[in-house]
């Protein structure tokens, strides 16, 4: 038994309500207790800002797609060495690092828990095996249902129960979390070299239209009871005039969940764009807001674009080669055969550059003009919109106007005309922040009830205490302390063992993963349905038998099940 | 000031030693230098045997000359900026990566890599260069940026790839693949070579003698006169939609 007391933290837990009260945390066996006896440890957080541990809803960290990331920009090694330390591995990279340098960093930041944002099916094992190299943070994986074949002819039939079934057994089958759809359509169009202009379109051959994958797999998830919502990566990224269709997308969503939304939009920063071409692109962040603003239903993530350099990787095949005509650099493309595809460019982000002053605005704008936190996460989509490490430059964006208002002043000087940024006045508090990087994401996962994202008693012991005294520190006008702050913990405790220390990662540490199964009546078991056994031999490159990942290949997992309505 | 590093020989002859330290402006403070030789870290009195001659303040008045084994050197002259390297003998790779001023001269030839991004100064390389000199490194957008590079033997695969600016002239032969990514500065090879200038975006490439296995994307503009030589120039990579200039003496495309 391991007893831990972090003694006068300033506590801010949003997912109880709690704002900003000092109060002692008992640790018991790596959970949240009511209280520990005298022989605990005792960390005395000397009034610092204590949250419950970071939880990152959107990240490309782990797979195939950020290891190609990984392999085709060697260059990217050349930045963020740092040698083997005691317990710690040798890391490198800075856009896409190695695993551990995503681990170790994410840990100096606070975050305890990540989901990786796309996960091609046939490929999970390679995402479950960086995963175990993941070590300071819970992981869990979306999966990709975007261009499944099985899915799309089920929709044309109208079989919303075999939509599900599919769903389930795939989950199952890779591990799974969630259910990611990335340019529904349009990567299947892509492998006929089409793309969707947006959810009206047919996909070649199979002939349903997007708009009829995403509200039957909003049907089908809600059927299985699955935990996190539908994650969408709408149709269209990237294209001046999206927005008209983010909008027509939110349309299709009911309200069809009490206890969370009914579709997580992500990187939505990309889809709120104006105009009909690049000479008159502008920012949509108001109405998208405000739209969101009117529908409970609907969450989404910022897709924050910072400048200087990353890499853009993406199951979006079709708008990655769109990007490819754009910057000529390398460029990766990747067809995952009856499931979906990817494509991969590293790009720089320029203050210089118009476009990309603008989609800087944006991402603010969405966090700044929804009214809801809870509605609205912090996310750079990371590595998309930048490195995950520029969080902190975001909260203090958000959290200072004189910030936000220094630093247009070195973008593009038409952007002013294009983006209401400038004349927002809002700066969010510790509260809203703490919403939005934590409590916030957490509901949005449907991981609360696993003890993620929240301090109660029962739930899992993972904090971060930053070394920010919230009642001396002014974020409006200190914005650098905030920023400061937020870059390294004081302490990052997980699974009630302090994991970094003032940006020194302590320990090896060791990851869970989660992922769902939901459980289906007899005859909706795909794995004995003849129709799909067919399929599966017939056209995939693997044996029906070899798909499934094993157990072994989920070091320290946690599996979800639910009872399906089939 | 002149320093003499003479390498004396040794039981492993076949282990590199890793030497960014011999760099002229490092010698004003003195010879206490230390190189790697595998995972060992050695005195440079351990490697060579040092004699100084004269006294400087300021890195150009340093000229440092390397003897022996020198083949065995990699990384020597690494960020240099000032001064003069002199080598009797071979050198190994990586020599002069980053240099930004003064001038190495090497008697012997060169190994992988010479003048990796480098950004100024002057290399001379009286023997060959093997695969990659003057270049870029893997995955990088941008090579060598400036100063110049001059090889009178022969050159080995991907010279000059990624130039972005500087001088790049071969006197003998080069290999596959010359200039190619190149988006600026010059390059020119006397004798033959095979593709050059692949996807290249811009600068000039000079061929005075025949282009080998030529690429199909280089559009044929004509002939110049250039330098006393009648040579045909072409526009491209198309591929890339470059505007870059390929100018050969002759050329033959793959059967």
């Amino acid at each position: 038994m391991t007893e831990l007391l972090v003694k006068n933290a300033c506590v801010i837990d949003p997912l109880r309500g709690i704002n900003a009260e000092v109060m002692d945390i008992a640790i018991r066996d790596g959970k949240i207790v009511e209280e520990v006896s005298d022989a605990a440890e005792v960390i005395d957080a000397r009034g610092m800002l204590t949250m419950p541990g970071g939880v990152d809803s959107h990240t490309h960290i782990c797979g195939t797609k950020v290891n190609f990331g990984r392999y085709m920009s060697p260059e990217d090694m050349r930045a963020g060495r740092t040698p083997r330390r005691g317990p710690l591995h040798a890391t490198s990279g800075y856009s896409v690092p190695t695993t551990y340098g995503n681990s170790y960093r994410y840990s100096v930041m606070g975050y305890t828990t990540l989901l990786e944002g796309a996960m091609a099916p046939l490929e999970a094992r390679h995402t479950h095996e960086e995963f175990t190299y993941t070590p300071l943070q819970d992981t869990m994986a979306n999966t990709l249902f975007d261009g499944n074949w099985g899915i799309m002819e089920a929709i044309h039939d109208g079989d919303i129960k075999r939509v599900a079934a599919i769903i389930a057994w795939t989950l199952s089958a890779v591990k799974g979390f969630g259910i990611k759809l990335t340019n529904p359509g349009g990567t299947e169009a892509w492998q006929w070299g089409k793309n969707v202009s947006c959810i009206r379109d047919p996909v070649p051959y199979f002939e349903v239209t997007p708009a009829e994958i995403i509200r039957s797999v909003v049907e089908a998830n809600e059927l299985l009871h699955l935990p996190h919502s539908v994650h969408l990566h709408c149709n269209n990224l990237g294209t001046p005039g999206n927005y008209s269709c983010t909008l027509g997308t939110f349309g299709l969503i009911p309200d069809l969940n009490e206890k969370r939304q009914t579709l997580y939009a992500t990187h939505v920063q990309f889809h709120a764009y104006g105009g009909s071409g690049w000479k008159d692109f502008c920012s949509k962040s108001e109405p998208i807001a405000r739209y969101v603003d009117m529908r409970p239903q609907i969450v989404m993530d910022m897709g924050q674009v910072m400048f200087g350099r990353t890499t853009t990787m993406t199951a979006d095949g079709p708008m990655e080669f769109n990007l490819y005509r754009l910057h000529h650099e390398k460029w990766s493309n990747h067809d995952v055969e009856l499931e979906t595809g990817s494509g991969i460019i590293p790009v720089i982000y320029r203050r210089k550059n118009l476009v990309n002053s603008i989609m800087w605005a944006i991402g603010l704008e969405l966090a700044l003009l929804t009214k809801s936190p809870w509605q609205c996460l912090l996310t750079t989509d990371n590595p998309n919109g930048a490195p995950f490490v520029k969080y902190p430059e975001i909260i203090g964006l958000l959290m200072s106007k004189k910030y936000r208002d220094a630093e247009f002043a070195t973008i593009h000087p038409d952007t002013e005309a294009r983006v209401p940024l400038p004349a927002i006045e809002r700066e969010l508090d510790w509260y809203e922040i703490a919403v939005m990087t934590r409590a916030g994401q957490a509901r949005a996962l449907g991981i609360q009830d696993l003890g993620k994202g929240h301090l109660a008693p029962g739930a899992d012991a993972d904090v971060a205490i930053y070394p920010l005294k919230i009642d001396e520190v002014d974020p409006s006008a200190e914005y650098q302390k905030v920023i400061d702050g937020f870059s390294r913990t004081e302490y990052t405790i997980k699974r009630g063992r302090v994991v970094a220390r003032r940006g020194d990662c302590l320990v090896h540490g060791t990851n869970a993963t989660f992922w769902v199964k939901p459980k289906v009546p007899e005859n909706y078991d795909m794995g004995k349905d003849p129709d799909f056994i067919e399929k599966f031999d017939r056209y995939y490159t693997v044996r029906m038998s070899n798909y499934p990942v094993q157990e072994e290949y989920l070091a320290r997992n946690r599996c979800i099940e639910t009872e399906a309505d089939l | 000031m002149k320093v003499t590093l003479a390498m004396k020989p040794a039981a492993k002859g076949f282990i590199p030693i890793e030497a960014e330290s011999i760099v002229p402006k490092n010698f004003l403070a003195g010879t206490d230098l230390l190189v790697w030789r595998g995972n060992r870290e050695l005195r440079l009195d351990e490697v060579f045997s040092v004699s100084v001659e004269g006294e400087a303040d300021r890195a150009e008045g340093v000229e440092v000359v390397l003897s022996g084994e020198t083949f065995r050197l990699k990384r020597v002259g690494e960020y240099m900026d000032g001064g003069k390297i002199t080598v009797l003998g071979g050198i190994g790779m990586h020599c002069g990566n980053f240099m930004s001023g003064g001038t190495i001269e090497i008697h012997g030839n060169a190994d992988g890599w010479l003048g990796r991004e480098m950004a100024g100064g002057t290399i001379i390389c009286r023997g060959d260069a093997a695969d990659y000199c003057a270049s870029g490194y893997r995955g990088g957008r941008k090579g060598m940026k400036g100063g110049t590079v001059e090889v009178f033997g022969h050159t080995g695969d991907f010279l000059a790839e990624s130039l972005a600016g500087g001088t790049v002239v071969v006197h003998g032969d080069a290999g596959d693949m010359p200039g190619a990514e190149m988006r600026g500065g010059t390059l020119v090879v006397d004798g033959d070579c095979s593709r050059p200038a692949a996807n290249m975006k811009g600068g000039s490439c000079y061929v005075y003698g025949t282009a080998r296995g030529m690429l199909p994307t280089f559009k044929k503009i004509g002939t110049v006169q250039h330098e006393g030589r009648t040579l045909i120039q072409f526009a491209g990579d198309l591929a890339n939609r470059g505007k870059g200039n390929l100018f050969v003496k002759g050329y033959e495309y793959l059967d």
